[in-house]
């Protein structure tokens, strides 16, 4: 495993532990900041959107170092993103909403590192599920 | 030939003599019983073979065990289903050895918290039927099963999804369920009279719909009806059937269960209640060849039907020539015996009463691109099912959960005050082990674990037992360590 996986996961596990619902939080902190993307997830419960997204993350998470899996994954992901009606200007949102649950989740143990690395990390998700 | 030569021919191999091969070995499994995140994985098994790890995900170079990985279990065949996915637990999040014929003895190193008998606990024994929870995430029964169940002898390969019910309404994976569907597969090609044994609840119908759907009968309808239910004065009419007015003025012509029957099967249910009589006149047409009479007509009329009876009572209740005339008979196990099927059938039942309640699926199932999802079942409540003494079975079980439904206050099913008072017979068991507490690590061991390990807070608090590198981390803090930087745990 890289450091930066490393630490991905390592920070994520700490949020998850901090933070049980951390899917409900993410999905707050996102519609909080974004009201007019609620609608796009009129079709599917909270319960299940949460759990939904935690698990797709722990999973990405935990395949960064098999980038065959995280390529498959991914395309599946951003085909039915895209089938949803979500479009390219909608990633930077959920992005930054992601960051800030994490980094309120972790507290003190959030650091510049792991805010570079998330960045990154999600900076290339979205790039590799929006073509660009 | 002399007596000798005689000795010294080979001798074929008798069908008695050939080897039965050897019984697959019995291993402790933990069966997912209960799970926040993949609700639909509940009855898949990880098998326990030495220490093993457990937690989110395929195998880590640096677990502390080998990984087990969860199986659906099938006679004669186990199939991996992929590693566990659910969120709310660590990569590595527990440490489980075998301990002894029935029991094992778990660690939690992940950062879900682990409740052992509903106390939380950092490692503790479990034993055969117990529950290990993991807080809000998961709960594992611990069951001991051959790996892979034993081979079917009659009943076809599954054709139905792990987990779901079969063709006839029968939910179930474990051995006993197996063993039943054989029992029920086996009856139905011979043709013979059969007797299903078990207590009130256990699905003795369907047994009956199952031996019947099986047989070559199956064309014709299942007639069905419980004994216990003929009014007394009329049962040789309800069983042999009457002619128009007879024995009374504006009786109506009935074909009676025998006549109604000819070609398929019927299903007698409580026959222990048939009065003695009545099972000498019904033991008279099992033994004529379905020679019958209906009453108010001289001439005799033949029925080919095959007769499946079903009783709770014991069998002395029944004539002893009139039980002998069935040739089979099946004990249907009770919940008791078949408790790692309990939350397979509460999921088919949830499934079941939210398919018939619209307002119900909308308040207590989750609902994914607009489709019927998971109930949401509280932890709590699945892990008091585990423990309840079941009298009435899969009856009883439908019956709390109509009570969880009804007395919900939110819009999940828990324990509520209601269903508390049904369980009560049932109360926690007793923890086996007391609460263990974390043992502070000392400053040397520490030391060492990281120059074991590259000075890898991540590895040598894996190393140490500990939740995490952030445990790991404070400990350093605490004993005056410098803490390596964060980019060099590789």
């Amino acid at each position: 495993m890289t450091a930066d996986s490393q630490l991905l996961l390592d920070t994520l596990e700490l949020a998850l532990s901090r933070e049980a619902d951390f899917a409900q939080r993410f999905y707050q902190v996102l519609f909080e900041a974004h009201p007019e993307l609620e609608p796009l997830f009129y079709r599917s419960s909270r319960g299940a959107l949460s759990k939904m997204f935690a698990q797709k993350l722990t999973a990405i998470v935990d395949h960064l170092d098999d980038p065959i899996w995280v390529d498959r994954e991914l395309g599946t992901l951003a085909r039915a993103h895209h089938s949803y009606g979500v479009s390219p200007d909608m990633y930077p949102p959920v992005g930054a909403a992601l960051l800030a649950t994490l980094k309120e989740a972790c507290g003190d143990d959030w650091t510049p590192a792991a805010e570079k690395a998330w960045a990154a990390a999600y900076e290339r998700l979205a790039a590799a599920m929006t073509g660009a | 030939m002399t007596q000798e030569s005689w000795l010294t021919i080979p001798e074929f191999e008798l069908p008695w003599m050939k080897s039965r091969g050897t019984p697959s070995s019995v291993l402790p499994h933990l069966v997912l019983w209960w799970s926040v995140d993949e609700p639909q994985r509940v009855g898949e098994a990880l098998p326990i073979v030495g220490p093993t790890t457990l937690g989110r995900g395929f195998a880590l170079s640096d677990d502390p065990a080998p990984r087990s990985q969860p199986e659906a279990m099938r006679p004669s065949r186990s199939t991996p289903t992929g590693a566990l996915a659910n969120a709310r637990i660590s990569r590595v999040q527990l440490w489980v050895e075998p301990r002894g014929e029935d029991a094992i003895f778990v660690r939690c190193i992940g950062r879900t918290p682990m409740l052992l008998h509903g106390r939380p606990q950092s490692e503790g024994i479990v034993r055969m039927g117990e529950l290990i929870e993991l807080r809000n995430a998961a709960l594992f029964m611990l069951s001991h099963r051959p790996n892979p169940l034993a081979a079917l002898r009659s009943a076809r390969d599954p054709d139905f999804g792990f987990g779901v019910a079969d063709a006839f309404g029968l939910v179930g994976e474990c051995e006993a369920t197996w063993k039943l569907r054989d029992a029920y597969a086996f009856a139905a090609t011979t043709d013979r009279h059969v007797l299903l044994l078990g207590e009130s609840g256990v699905g003795k119908e369907l047994g009956a719909r199952t031996i019947h759907g099986l047989s070559n009968r199956r064309q014709r309808p299942l007639v069905s009806r419980n004994a216990a239910t003929l009014p007394d004065s009329l049962i040789d009419a309800e069983l042999f059937g009457n002619v128009k007015n007879y024995p009374n003025p504006g009786m109506p012509e009935r074909l009676g269960l025998v006549g109604e029957a000819d070609g398929s099967t019927l299903f007698l249910d409580e026959i222990g209640d048939l009065p003695e009589k009545s099972q000498v006149h019904l033991l008279r047409v099992l033994d004529g060849d379905g020679e019958y009479q209906r009453l108010g007509e001289a001439r005799p009329r033949k029925s080919s039907l095959r007769l499946v009876a079903a009783t709770n009572r014991p069998l002395s209740a029944l004539k002893h020539d009139f039980l002998a005339r069935f040739t089979h008979r099946i004990e249907i196990p009770g919940l008791d015996e078949r408790r790692e099927d309990i939350p397979l059938l509460l999921a088919h039942l949830l499934r079941r009463i939210a398919l018939d309640n619209p307002a119900l699926a909308a308040r207590f199932f989750e609902r994914r691109q607009g489709a019927l999802a998971e109930p949401r079942v509280a932890p709590d409540f699945a892990r008091r099912l585990a423990s309840h003494e079941f009298t009435h079975h899969v009856r009883e079980l439908e019956r709390l959960i109509w009570l969880a439904l009804s007395t919900a206050e939110g819009d999940f099913i828990g324990v509520t005050r209601e269903v508390e008072r049904e369980l009560k017979c049932a109360p926690e068991p007793s923890p086996t082990m007391p609460v263990v507490e974390w043992s502070e690590v000392d400053r040397d061991s520490l030391l060492k674990a990281l120059a074991e390990h590259d000075q890898s807070p991540t590895r040598a608090a894996k190393a140490l037992g500990l939740k995490n590198r952030y445990v790991l981390l404070r400990l350093l803090k605490k004993h005056g360590i410098s803490t390596p930087g964060e980019g060099s745990d590789e």
